[in-house]
């Protein structure tokens, strides 16, 4: 028995398996490319290989893709990531006061008091100092994502780098770098600025407890844990499956949904070898304008969104009743 | 002479009443959708606040359709809505149309003479007697006053219905049914049949669904485009929701204020927190926060433009009351810019925060 959870990013496109006490025993971690459809079927090719339908049994859907996603893969649960982060992280320690999350394009923040959640933040206007802006610079200075957290550990000293946005953060960044300071120096300023917007914007007003759980893709970076922990002045732990939390969320909540239904949605792994082509109209049948996107699998309708009445998407609601 | 008005929320049932109620002719600007903003973006200040380009937007789209004269509230308040007629004038006049505005406001501040004028240029064109033109304006605040009850019913029992989706479909037929009627006595007759239609609708009583307060600035919470849709989505979520901010109460409000006997209990309220109007609806927003503690609610959401400065203000008070009263509260500020996804997100997530909290709370005792 496996839970099956898919976390649609601006990024990346995550698939977990988890088991019955929710350790993951299966992780893809896929490229969006702006194609969530296509990632999610990749991934589903992968499974295929190992897994079978029936082994599947309930699957849950986040990320700013859930939609789309649990429409083609029919989801037993859509959850918004700051839910499931939250959940994946209190399953694997109850303890935790503090998980800050920064994916690809967004970072939060989540206050947890007695194992719930009590606040939370995201970032509004600005994705400087998260996961694309760190990439767009190691792409610049020519280093491997990767390595990106060593060469931070190297600096002896940081240089200030302009944090606040991120266009005049690489400008200032270019600046540095012509006064002739070293790529560690940096890279090193570069987390300090990322981590000290973080809580100038997103942890404003928060009062930050221990124990901190750090998450999201940008958590494999061991500069801004680092950054952290030295702005913080408390230990910052990073979970082992620090990038898939989202998924795993979402295959706890699909998971504890499908034992109150007793039936999964979910359309199994075929799903990979269909051909999915969507199409967007406008609905005309108010002046909301609303755009509708229809999904076909080989030439079936297999559903729609984006409707604000509910004048599509309930069609998919009454089509998934007759299958 | 063909009169229009900026859509908020359900005010332009009641204008339908009031101008079919007088023979004056007059243009309803289309529905606010995405055309609508981008019209109004192009041509307002960019720093203006969300409501401003709205109606813009309205106003090209409404002469488009042959108006020629927009009927607008004024308010010579501490808060940019005090400008939006002045500004609205020259930014109108700047493009090339020839528009008259008739700003109605408080006689305090223009004078029981000039508003007399006022409400005289509306209705020169209307060749009914003072009786017919006084009987007009009545049913037009029924109209308004049954479709506020109508809608908070709707909201509120979204939480409570068997069948789900029922009250939304209720509401959205009694809008429509309501535009279709030809004069303000079928209209009445009209709202009146949905309101008791909504009376009869089966519930579960013993449902305890999370009731959540729409607070915040008037314009932003009235008018469902500027807030995406929220209060649809919470009906569609199975939520509870209320919000005192309706025409009908700023009507009241405005009435009474010259008597000081204006939304008393908001007023008491937020005494502890924020005793002085200090502009926009700032104190009720805090005094409403308050109110839906004290009434049982699960938690609160504050809706605003970006760059509202009295909002700002209650923004920066709400963490206080929602730490003193352990009693949650979310900020959305909405502008042209504001991305429905991320929007969606928070609005999800504070329905989880608020359910959780509630299991949490009851295993706990």
């Amino acid at each position: 028995m496996y839970y099956l959870g898919v976390d649609v990013g601006s990024v990346s496109t995550d698939l977990v398996l988890i088991d019955e006490s929710s350790n993951v025993v299966e992780k893809i971690y896929l490229r969006t490319k702006g194609n969530p459809i296509k990632a999610i079927q990749e991934g589903f090719n992968i499974l295929r290989n190992e897994y079978e339908d029936y082994e599947i049994t309930a699957a849950g859907a986040t990320g700013s893709g859930r939609m789309i996603a649990s429409t083609i893969i029919g989801a037993d649960a859509v959850k918004n990531e700051i839910t499931a982060h939250a959940t994946a992280a209190l399953e694997i320690d109850n303890d935790v006061r503090t998980i800050i999350e920064i994916g690809g394009q967004d970072s939060k923040i989540i206050i947890i008091n007695n194992g719930v959640v009590c606040d939370f933040a995201m970032n509004t206007v600005c994705a400087a100092g998260t996961g694309s802006f760190l990439d767009r610079q190691a792409e610049r200075l020519e280093i491997p994502i990767e390595e990106f957290g060593d060469y931070a550990l190297r600096a002896n000293t940081s240089v200030r780098i302009a944090g606040r946005c991120a266009v005049f953060a690489e400008s200032d960044m270019i600046h540095k770098q012509q006064m002739g300071y070293n790529h560690s120096e940096i890279i090193r300023g570069l987390c300090d600025a990322l981590v000290r917007n973080y809580l100038n914007n997103i942890g404003k007003g928060k009062t930050i407890i221990p124990k901190i759980l750090f998450q999201g893709g940008v958590a494999a970076n061991k500069g801004i844990k680092k950054a952290f922990e030295n702005q913080l002045g408390f230990e910052v732990f990073v979970p082992e499956n620090h990038s898939m939390m989202g998924a795993i969320g979402a295959a706890i909540i699909a998971k504890e949904r499908v034992k109150k239904t007793g039936e999964t949605n979910f359309r199994g792994l075929d799903l990979a070898k269909s051909s999915i082509v969507t199409k967007s109209f406008e609905c005309e049948g108010c002046p909301n304008q609303c755009e509708v996107v229809k999904i076909y699998e080989n030439n079936n309708v297999m559903g729609y969104f984006g409707d604000r009445c509910t004048k599509w998407s309930n069609r998919t609601r009454e089509n998934s009743k007759l299958a | 002479m063909k009169i229009t008005f900026p859509h908020m929320g359900n005010i332009y049932i009641a204008a339908k009443a009031l101008f079919d109620g007088l023979g004056v002719d007059y243009v309803i600007p289309p529905q606010n959708n995405k055309e609508v903003l981008n019209i109004g973006t192009r041509y307002s200040p960019e720093e203006i606040c969300l409501p401003f380009k709205i109606m813009i937007g309205n106003y090209i789209q409404a002469i488009e359709q042959g108006a020629d004269t927009v009927l607008l509230t004024g308010s010579c308040g501490p808060c940019r809505f005090g400008e939006y007629c002045e500004l609205q004038m020259n930014l109108m006049k700047e493009l090339g149309y020839n528009l008259n505005f008739i700003v109605l406001d408080m006689p305090k501040d223009i004078g029981i003479k000039e508003l007399f004028k006022r409400l005289g240029k509306v209705t020169v064109t209307s060749n009914k007697s003072m009786y017919g033109k006084t009987k007009a304006l009545k049913d037009a605040l029924t109209v308004a006053n049954l479709i506020d009850e109508v809608e908070a019913k709707a909201h509120y029992l979204a939480g409570y219905e068997r069948n789900k989706g029922q009250c939304k479909r209720i509401l959205n037929d009694c809008k429509k049914e309501a535009m279709n009627c030809s004069n303000p006595e079928e209209m009445i007759s009209s709202l009146r049949k949905y309101k008791d239609k909504l009376k009869y609708i089966p519930v579960d009583i013993n449902k305890n669904p999370l009731k959540i307060a729409i607070i915040g600035e008037i314009y932003t919470v009235i008018e469902p485009f500027s807030n995406f849709f929220i209060e649809d989505k919470l009906m569609d979520y199975g939520v509870s929701s209320k919000r005192e901010m309706t025409p009908t109460w700023w009507v009241k409000n405005m009435a009474l204020s010259p008597l000081k006997l204006n939304s008393l209990k908001i007023k008491q309220s937020s005494k502890d927190y924020l005793s002085l109007a200090i502009g926009g609806h700032a104190r009720e927003c805090v005094g409403e926060a308050v109110l839906a503690q004290e009434g049982g609610f699960d938690g609160a959401i504050q809706i605003f433009p970006m760059g509202c400065m009295p909002e700002i203000v209650s923004k920066s008070i709400l963490p206080t009351i929602s730490k003193d009263k352990d009693f949650p509260i979310m900020s959305l500020v909405v502008d042209d810019m504001t991305g429905e996804a991320g929007y969606i997100t928070r609005v999800e997530a504070f329905i989880d925060l608020l359910e959780r909290r509630r299991n949490n709370v009851l295993l706990g005792s």
